[in-house]
C-alpha cells in the first residue's frame, strides 16, 4: 500500500518574539532579539540573569474560554493560543465532515512548573537533624498543595487541555525527548497520517523552563550563556565567542493532514512534510557524539525518507544552540550527512533570536523553514561576528538572503543524544 | 510487499514481585499479592502506607562495570528503566554493546521507545542544598541564586529528564536507532508499543525495545495521588481491589515493564522464543480529561475499536482481556463500562484480568507489565489471577476471578489509561512454536 501524503494547513505560534506567526516571521527578518532580564522570578543573582521571555501575554486575547484553563501552565497557555491560531487557519473545524475520533494530538510539550520557591520552603522547614522529616513535611505540604497545580506538572496535561479546547478524541502522545521533543513529535505525527491512523494531527510542542529549577539545572550544568553584560546579543550561534544558549520559552503548533482530504476539503495548504528522520547517538548523557555520527545518521535517514540527495536541500535550519560543543558537533555532521556540499548548502540558527525553546524549539523552527519555502527568504544568524575554525559552514550571517527555496531541511538534538531531522517542500 | 510482522521475543519486568518476568508471573498465577508497608520512607501519616515496592534495588547491578559511575545520575525511575531493559534484552538473548561477547543486533537497526512519567525530586537532596539559602525561616531565592546552587551537584537536571530513561538505556545497550520518550500517565507503555511495533512494520529497526517504567512511591509522588483521592485506605497487602465489589483506591506501585519486539523474520533466524505476535495498536482520549478531579478513562472504548481495527479483528476473536483495573471505584466502573461499549456481550465471556492488585499502580511502567503479563498468558495459555478480587463491583460484567484458569486463547487486548484522558490499547496473538 503507497503511503498517505501529508501536508501543513495551518500554523500558529507564540514565542520571544511574538504572539503570532507573521510578526515573529517580520522580527526575524529584522534579526530582532527577543532576549532580554528575566522579570517572571526574581533571578537577579544567578549565574544568568536573563532569557527570552514570552512578553504581555494573555490567553484571553486567543481564545474564547480561557478560563476553564485558569489552572494551566504557562506552557500550557503558550500551546493553547499557538493551536488556536493554527486550527482556525487550516479551517478544519468548519468542515462539516470532520470527525473529531479521526484527529489526533501529538506534542513535544514539557512538565509543568515546580514551584521550587515553595517547595524549597517546605523542606527546609521540614528539616530534622539534617534529613526531612516526612510527617511534618506532609502536614505543611497538604495545607499549600493544590491538587490541580501538582497534576498540571504532568506533560501529558497539555494534551488534555488541547483536546478539550478543540473537542477531538483521536489519538493523544505527549513527547519528552528534550530539546527535540517538538520535531519528534510531528516527525511521529507524520507517521501516523502517513499509516491512516489519523487523518489530521494537532502537532507541536510548548516548554517554559524559565523558573528557579530550570535555571538552576542548566545554570549548573553549565550550558547556559553567562554574557549579563551583552544581553541582547548572548545568542550567537556558530561564532567564536559563544558561550552557551539562552533559555527561551512558547509554543508552536501545526495542523496536518492527509493530502487528499486537505485538497477534498479546499484547505490551503502551506507545505508538505516528505521527510523525517531519527536516531540516537547512545554515547553520553552529558555529551554528544564528538563526531555527530548521530545527527548525521538522522540527517541521512529524513533525505533517504523523502528520496532526495543531499544537493537538493537548499536551507538547513540548524539545531544551532550556540553552545560551544552543539555547534561545533553539528556542524560536523552537516559535513558527515552532505560531504562536498555542505560547505554550499545555507544554514542559520533562528536561536540567535528567540533563545531556545527546549521542547517547543523544533516546531518553532519548521515555521520558519514554512514561511522561507512561501517568501524564497532565508532567516539570518543574527550576531554573528567572529569566525570559528571549527564550524566553517555559510550560517547566512546577520542578514536574510533571497534564495530559491524548494526543499529545507531542520535539524533538532536532544540533552542525552536523541536526534531528529525533518524535511518539507512545496505541496505540487 | 506484505507488512511485516512484529514478535515479541523478550520480556523485562521489575515490579514488587521483584526482578525479572518469573517471580512476576508466578505472583499473578498465584493470586498473591506483593503489595507491603511503605519502607523507602516514612509514609506513616499519610492516609495511605501501603505500595508496590521494588525492594533492595540498584541499578549498579545492571549496568557495565565502567557505567556504574553514571547510576549516581539516575532518580529512582531512570534506575529502574535500566534494570527492566537489561532484563527484556536477556530474556530475548539478544547481546548488546552492554554485555560480554560481541553485539548481535545492527545498532544503527536497534531502537528505544521508554514510557516515563514526571521524576520527583529527591526532598533530602534538596533540603541540605536549600538549607543555606534559608533567611528568617524563609527561602531566599537571592541567596539560592548566589551561593545555595552551588551545593547541588552540576548534573542534578539530568537526574530528572524524563527522557533519560531511554537515553541511559540507549548508552548502555548502543541503541542508536530512532529513540523516544512518550510521556502520558499510564497510557504511556501502550503507546510506546504501538509506536514502536510501527518502527518495525515500516522496516526501520529490527528491534526495538518499548514500554516504560516509573515510580510515585515518594513523598510528593504520594501526596498527589492523595490530593486526587485515588488511593485506597487499606492497610494491607489487599489494599488495591480492581473491580472487586470493595474497591475503594489504589495503591501505588513501582517498576516496568519492556518488550522486545523484533521483525517476526529476524526473530526466526535467530531461533528466538517468540511469546506472541503485536498485531493491533489503538489510541484514543478524551476532551473532558482536563478535568482531573473527575474519573475518565480516556473514551478508551474507541481506543479498543480503533486496536481491533487496526489488528482485523471483531469482538468475536477477543480471547482474552487484560484490563487496567486501577482499583479506583468510579475509573473500575467505567472502564468496565467501556470494555461493554467497545466489546459488547464479549466484555462478560472472554477471561479477563488486572494486574494492579498485585503490584500496585505502576503508572508509565503500568502498561508494560500489563504487556509482559498478556504476552505470558498467550505464551502459557493461562489466565492469570485478578489479585484480590472475590466478587464484582455493582454493574461489573467482565469475567474475573481471584484464581488463574487455563484457557485455550489466540487474540488478547490490553487497554490503559491516563489522568488526563488519554488512553491506548495493543492486540497481540499468540504464536505457536
Amino acid at each position: 500500500m503507497s503511503k498517505r501524503r501529508v501536508v501543513i494547513t495551518g500554523m500558529g505560534t507564540v514565542n520571544p518574539l511574538g504572539h503570532e506567526v507573521e510578526s515573529t516571521w517580520s522580527a526575524l527578518l529584522a534579526g530582532e532579539s527577543g532576549i532580554g532580564p528575566i522579570d517572571i522570578f526574581d533571578a537577579s543573582t544567578f549565574p544568568t540573569t536573563f532569557a527570552a521571555q514570552v512578553k504581555g501575554f494573555d490567553l484571553a486575547d486567543h481564545i474564547a474560554d480561557a478560563d476553564r484553563h485558569a489552572d494551566a501552565g504557562r506552557h500550557v497557555t503558550f500551546c493553547l493560543a499557538a493551536a488556536r491560531q493554527a486550527w482556525d487557519q487550516s479551517g478544519i473545524g468548519d468542515w462539516a465532515e470532520l470527525d473529531p475520533a479521526r484527529v489526533g494530538i501529538y506534542l513535544g510539550c514539557g512538565e509543568g512548573k515546580l514551584d521550587f520557591e515553595k517547595l524549597s520552603n517546605l523542606v527546609c522547614q521540614a528539616m530534622v537533624d539534617g534529613k526531612v522529616d516526612t510527617t511534618r513535611w506532609l502536614e505543611m505540604a497538604r495545607k499549600t498543595m493544590e491538587v490541580h497545580e501538582e497534576v498540571e506538572q504532568e506533560s501529558n496535561m497539555v494534551a488534555a487541555h488541547v483536546a478539550a479546547e478543540f473537542g477531538v478524541c483521536g489519538p493523544a502522545f505527549n513527547v519528552l525527548t528534550a530539546c527535540a521533543a517538538s520535531t519528534q513529535a510531528i516527525g511521529e505525527a507524520t507517521r501516523q497520517v502517513r499509516h491512516g491512523q489519523v487523518d489530521a494531527v494537532i502537532t507541536g510542542g510548548a516548554h517554559s523552563m524559565i523558573n528557579a529549577s530550570g535555571l538552576t539545572g542548566f545554570n549548573r550544568l553549565t550550558a547556559l550563556s553567562t554574557r549579563n553584560d551583552e544581553i541582547a546579543t548572548s545568542s550567537r550561534p556558530f561564532d567564536l565567542t559563544r558561550d552557551g544558549f539562552v533559555l527561551g520559552e512558547g509554543s508552536s503548533v501545526l495542523i496536518i493532514e492527509d493530502y487528499e482530504q486537505a485538497t477534498r476539503r479546499g484547505a490551503t495548504i502551506l507545505a508538505e512534510i516528505i521527510g523525517y528522520g531519527a536516531s540516537a547517538d547512545a554515547y553520553r548523557i552529558t555529551d554528544q557524539d564528538p563526531e555527530g555520527d548521530g545527527a548525521a545518521t538522522a540527517m541521512r535517514a529524513a533525505l533517504a525518507d523523502a528520496g532526495l540527495s543531499p544537493e537538493q536541500i537548499d536551507y538547513v535550519s540548524a539545531h544551532g544552540t550556540s553552545t560551544k560543543q552543539n555547534d561545533q558537533v553539528e556542524t560536523l555532521a552537516v559535513k558527515a550527512a552532505f560531504g562536498e556540499f555542505a560547505h554550499k548548502v545555507p544554514i542559520s540558527s533562528v536561536k540567535s533570536m528567540l533563545g531556545h525553546l527546549i521542547a517547543a524549539a523544533g516546531a518553532t523552527e519548521l515555521i520558519t523553514c514554512i514561511l522561507a519555502l512561501r517568501d524564497q527568504i532565508l532567516p539570518p544568524t543574527a550576531h554573528y561576528k567572529v569566525p570559528d575554525p571549527d564550524c566553517d559552514l555559510d550560517y547566512i550571517p546577520n542578514e536574510p538572503r533571497k534564495a530559491d527555496v524548494e526543499y529545507v531541511m531542520s535539524n533538532s538534538m536532544g540533552f542525552g543524544g536523541q536526534n531528529n531531522t525533518l524535511i518539507i517542500t512545496h505541496c505540487r | 510487499m506484505p507488512d511485516r510482522r512484529v514478535a515479541v521475543t523478550g520480556l523485562g519486568v521489575i515490579s514488587s514481585a521483584g526482578v525479572g518476568i518469573e517471580p512476576f508471573w508466578q505472583s499473578l498465577v498465584a493470586g498473591e499479592p506483593t503489595v507491603g508497608a511503605i519502607g523507602l520512607f516514612d509514609a506513616r501519616c499519610y492516609p495511605s502506607t501501603v505500595a508496590g515496592e521494588v525492594r533492595d534495588f540498584s541499578a549498579r547491578k545492571f549496568v557495565p562495570k565502567d557505567y556504574r559511575k553514571a547510576v549516581k545520575v539516575m532518580a529512582r525511575d531512570i534506575e529502574l528503566a535500566v534494570g527492566v531493559a537489561d532484563q527484556a534484552f536477556r530474556d530475548a538473548g539478544i547481546v548488546t554493546r552492554g554485555m560480554e561477547g560481541e553485539m548481535a543486533v545492527n545498532p544503527k537497526r536497534l531502537g528505544c521507545n521508554i514510557g516515563a512519567g514526571l521524576i520527583n525530586c529527591e526532598l533530602d537532596e534538596l533540603a541540605i542544598a536549600a538549607e543555606s539559602s534559608m533567611k528568617d525561616g524563609q527561602f531566599d531565592i537571592k541567596a539560592w541564586g548566589r551561593d545555595g546552587i552551588n551545593n547541588l551537584t552540576p548534573l542534578w537536571l539530568l537526574k530528572y529528564l524524563p527522557n533519560m530513561l531511554s537515553c541511559h538505556v540507549t548508552i548502555i545497550h548502543g541503541c542508536e536507532g530512532p529513540s523516544n520518550c512518550i510521556t502520558c500517565g499510564d497510557a504511556s507503555s501502550h503507546l510506546s508499543v504501538g509506536e514502536s511495533a510501527s518502527y518495525v512494520t515500516d522496516d526501520i529497526v529490527d528491534v526495538v525495545i518499548a514500554g516504560g517504567a516509573e515510580s510515585k512511591v515518594n513523598p510528593l509522588g504520594l501526596l498527589r495521588q492523595v490530593l486526587m483521592n485515588r488511593l485506597s485506605g487499606g492497610a494491607d497487602s489487599r489494599a488495591c481491589k480492581p473491580f472487586d465489589a470493595g474497591h475503594d483506591g489504589t495503591v501505588l506501585g513501582e517498576g516496568g515493564g519492556t518488550l522486545i519486539l523484533e521483525n517476526m523474520e529476524h526473530a526466526v533466524d535467530r531461533g528466538a522464543r517468540i511469546y506472541a505476535e503485536v498485531i493491533g495498536f489503538g489510541a484514543a482520549c478524551d476532551p473532558a480529561g482536563i478535568d482531573v478531579t473527575s474519573p475518565n478513562v480516556g473514551n478508551m472504548h474507541l481506543a479498543i475499536a480503533n486496536a481491533m481495527n487496526d489488528a482485523g479483528i471483531s469482538p468475536a476473536d477477543v480471547d482474552l482481556i487484560v484490563a487496567h483495573g486501577t482499583g479506583v471505584a468510579s475509573e473500575d466502573d467505567m472502564e468496565a463500562q467501556a470494555w461493554a461499549d467497545a466489546l459488547g456481550n464479549r466484555a462478560g465471556q472472554a477471561p479477563a484480568f488486572a494486574v494492579t492488585g498485585g503490584v500496585g499502580s505502576l503508572f508509565a511502567g503500568a502498561g508494560g507489565v500489563e504487556l509482559a503479563a498478556a504476552a505470558m498468558a498467550l505464551h502459557t495459555q493461562t489466565v492469570p489471577a485478578t489479585c484480590n478480587f472475590t466478587g464484582p463491583a455493582a454493574g461489573c460484567t467482565l469475567d474475573l476471578a481471584g484464581q488463574s484458569r487455563q484457557c485455550d486463547m489466540a487474540a488478547a487486548i490490553s487497554c490503559a489509561f491516563t489522568v488526563g484522558g488519554q488512553s491506548a490499547a495493543v492486540v497481540l496473538k499468540r504464536v505457536e512454536s
